[in-house]
């Protein structure tokens, strides 16, 4: 028998042995590190690749914020939770966003903390997941980012979803501040349209719909009695803003689509749609992104539209009701 | 036989390859599924024979309760399946929160004269609009006109919807039992009133002849196990089985199971192009069931369900040698066109039908799932006595 074999045979130790386990516990190490929680990216969005290797992390809460009902019930990411937009971030009776305490009570309950990364991610390019970091940006919550693509890349990347609903030991959460200058009101839309302010306007919506050919897009109920716009606003529908995958184009692209609207920081900005939830995914690029001062008028067109004596542009002519 | 077989094997590689085409398409996944779990679903409706009106008509008429005690192991198995699944959805069920999609409807007149219109239907056409879809695929005479019929019943509906919605809908109280009574008050009750009805309906087996025929001791080679599958029908039991893990499978990919809203929706986009209908039906879009919504597109999950469903039973039809397609008379047309009107206004009004409304509402815990269902049974009731009454005045 050979010396090896022997050595085999009574699994005596050798200096090449403890070589060999050296590298084994370093490259573990090296896995190791390399799968653990990597440090929050500067800037509002987060990865999906981040995201992937954060989901233990115990300082991170995501939060699905998404329009269409039954998606997040029937999959979502991983200890994701679910905030309703109509029913846990808007007012139930009012129409106003969520109240400041059901908002503390909503955050203590999902179990972020001072120190928490909340990541907001949804469907249909993160248009109501945006809206969900505008109410918290309002209500003064720290450290809030998209994830970039929304849903549509997690899935186009076959990463991991369940259903399981995470139960995140409660915390008690408390706003600080709130932030009433996130919020553009009528008076602020109508001072822009009757040249009282020098704050540029910027409507989301379709072209059809910011010519005044629709009252709204196909499939929603027509909320307004006059279609068009409001006088000055520029159109850049808010798709454009991001891309095929549905991740936010580059802040340079960002900067020059804006621009060629005529929208380029120099003066404060004021983003409207439909009904003030589509239009939070620009207020997200100009304001977050590109670090414009931007409003968001959440009253929208529904409210523009149907207030009594104020100017619109509706170059298509429609009426209401009348064929 | 050969050539049948070879047919059924090619209309098998066919979903198949559909399922993969699919899979391209935008929400593909879930259009695949729906294809898969309408073909299992076609096979299992064919091959059980599973009817709600032949299952009643059977208790009725003959006292024989294998089918409704089928349908009752549906609703027991399928109950207990959403009673998990929900769970994980909306933990703590609260009144007011009801989860997505599912079937909870409300509870009004307007549902108890739908389910009467509905069961009415199905004594006079000969049976639902599920097994109408799956009676298409065996070549049944009565069921093209039965389910052009449904679509004009569907219209008529329409028409009906707004006053019937402000009358008694508007206002109807939408019940669903777990936020009532929580998970497992409402599933203790479900199961105790399905127990019940089992325990009652048990009583039709002592009234049949000794049991001549004992099953064959020994276990089956695989081929005879293989060739009993496509011979008679399977057991009662095993269409209540699968129906009720089949409907509670479905809800964690797509919607709940309901074989109308396409028909509904195809409907409705015929009559309101042609001015037949309002505009706006109230409040409709709104409530839950099987939506009629107008759709941009027929590839939708209920559409490709209805399709595989059909092309399930159309293999299982021939696998079997059950496809026996026959002219219609004037008199399959009358049945088929005058009791599907029925069909298709108790439908469209109970915001579906024993499939979409009775099963999946009645899994979900839906009080408007139980009232449908009982309105349908004492329609069914009732008609299998005048029938009774007729075939006695004529024989006379």
């Amino acid at each position: 028998m050979t010396t090896a074999a022997l050595r085999f045979q009574r699994h005596l130790p050798t200096w090449r042995d403890g070589l060999y386990a050296l590298a084994l516990g370093a490259a573990i190490a090296l896995c190791g590190t390399a799968f653990a929680a990597t440090p929050v990216p500067q800037g509002p969005l987060v990865t999906t690749d981040w995201l992937a290797q954060n989901l233990d992390n115990a300082k991170v809460r995501v939060i699905e914020v998404s329009v269409n009902p039954g998606l997040y019930e029937r999959s979502h990411v991983p200890g994701a939770v679910n905030f309703s937009w109509h029913s846990d971030l808007n007012d139930k009776v009012r129409r106003d966003i969520v109240g400041k305490e059901a908002f503390e009570a909503l955050l203590s309950k999902a179990g972020v903390a001072p120190d928490t990364t909340v990541v907001l991610y949804g469907d249909t390019s993160n248009w109501f997941a945006a809206w969900g970091a505008w109410v918290f940006d309002i209500y003064g919550v720290k450290d809030v980012k998209l994830l970039d693509g929304g849903r549509k890349k997690w899935e186009a990347e076959n990463r991991p979803l369940n259903n399981r609903v995470p139960e995140p030991v409660a915390t008690t959460y408390r706003v600080a501040s709130v932030n009433t200058q996130l919020r553009a009101r009528l008076s602020d839309a109508l001072a822009v349209a009757e040249g009282r302010s020098d704050a540029r306007l910027v409507d989301i919506r379709s072209a059809d719909e910011y010519t005044g050919k629709v009252f709204a897009p196909a499939g929603v109920p027509e909320l307004s009695v006059r279609a068009g716009h409001i006088p000055g606003a520029a159109n850049v529908p808010w798709g454009q803003a991001v891309r095929e995958d549905g991740t936010f184009k580059s802040a340079e692209e960002l900067k020059k689509l804006y621009a060629a609207a005529g929208i380029d920081g120099s003066k404060p900005i004021i983003t409207y749609c439909r009904i003030g939830e589509r239009s939070s995914h620009t207020w997200f690029a100009l304001s977050k992104i590109l670090g414009y001062e931007v409003r968001n008028y959440d009253g929208s067109w529904t409210e523009y539209g149907n207030a009594v004596g104020v100017p619109i542009t509706n170059p298509a002519g429609t009426l209401w009701a009348a064929k | 036989m050969r050539v049948a077989g070879l047919f059924s094997w090619g209309l098998l590689v066919a979903v198949g390859v559909a399922a993969l085409a699919l899979q391209a398409q935008p929400g593909g996944r879930t259009l695949a599924f729906s294809l898969a779990v309408g073909a299992v679903l076609g096979v299992v409706l064919q091959r059980s024979r599973f009817c709600f009106y032949c299952h009643a008509r059977d208790w009725f008429a003959d006292g024989n309760p294998r089918g409704l005690l089928a349908l009752v192991l549906a609703l027991a198995v399928g109950t207990v399946g959403y009673t998990v699944v929900l769970g994980s959805w909306v933990p703590v069920p609260t009144a007011g929160q009801l989860p997505a999609d599912m079937h909870i409807g409300p509870v009004s007149m307007a549902l108890v004269a739908a389910g009467l219109a509905f069961g009415a239907g199905m004594v006079v056409s000969g049976s639902c609009i599920s097994a109408h879809w799956y009676r298409l695929a065996e070549g049944s005479p009565v069921a093209p006109f039965a389910l052009i019929g449904s679509a004009g019943g569907f219209i008529l509906g329409f028409r009906t919807w707004n006053p019937l919605y402000s009358a008694s809908v508007a206002d109807a109280p939408v019940v669903w039992l777990p936020a009532h009574l929580g998970y497992g008050g409402a599933l203790a009750l479900q199961l105790g009133v399905l127990a019940a009805i089992a325990a009652w309906l048990w009583r039709g087996f002592a009234r049949e002849a000794p049991g001549a025929a004992a099953a064959p001791p020994g276990v089956p080679g695989l081929r005879e196990a293989w060739r009993r599958l496509w011979v008679g029908r399977w057991p009662y039991w095993a269409g209540g089985l699968a129906v009720g893990i089949i409907g509670a499978f479905v809800i964690v990919r797509m919607r709940p199971l309901g074989v109308t809203a396409t028909l509904g929706s195809a409907a409705r986009s015929l009559a309101q192009g042609q001015g037949w209908i309002p505009d706006r039906l109230d409040g409709l879009d709104s409530l839950a069931g099987c939506a009629t919504a107008l759709q941009a597109t027929w590839l939708t999950p209920n559409a490709v369900l209805i399709g595989g469903l059909v092309a399930g039973a159309f293999i299982a039809a021939l696998a079997s040698r059950q496809f026996a397609p026959r002219w219609p008379t004037g008199r399959d047309a009358v049945r088929g066109l005058g009791g599907s009107v029925l069909l298709g206004w108790g439908a469209m009004t109970g915001l579906g039908c024993t499939v979409g409304t009775l099963l999946s509402g009645g899994m979900a815990g839906a009080l408007s799932g139980w009232v449908f269902g009982a309105a349908v049974f004492v329609a069914v009731w009732g008609g299998v006595r005048a029938q009774a009454w007729r075939a006695r005045r004529a024989a006379r």
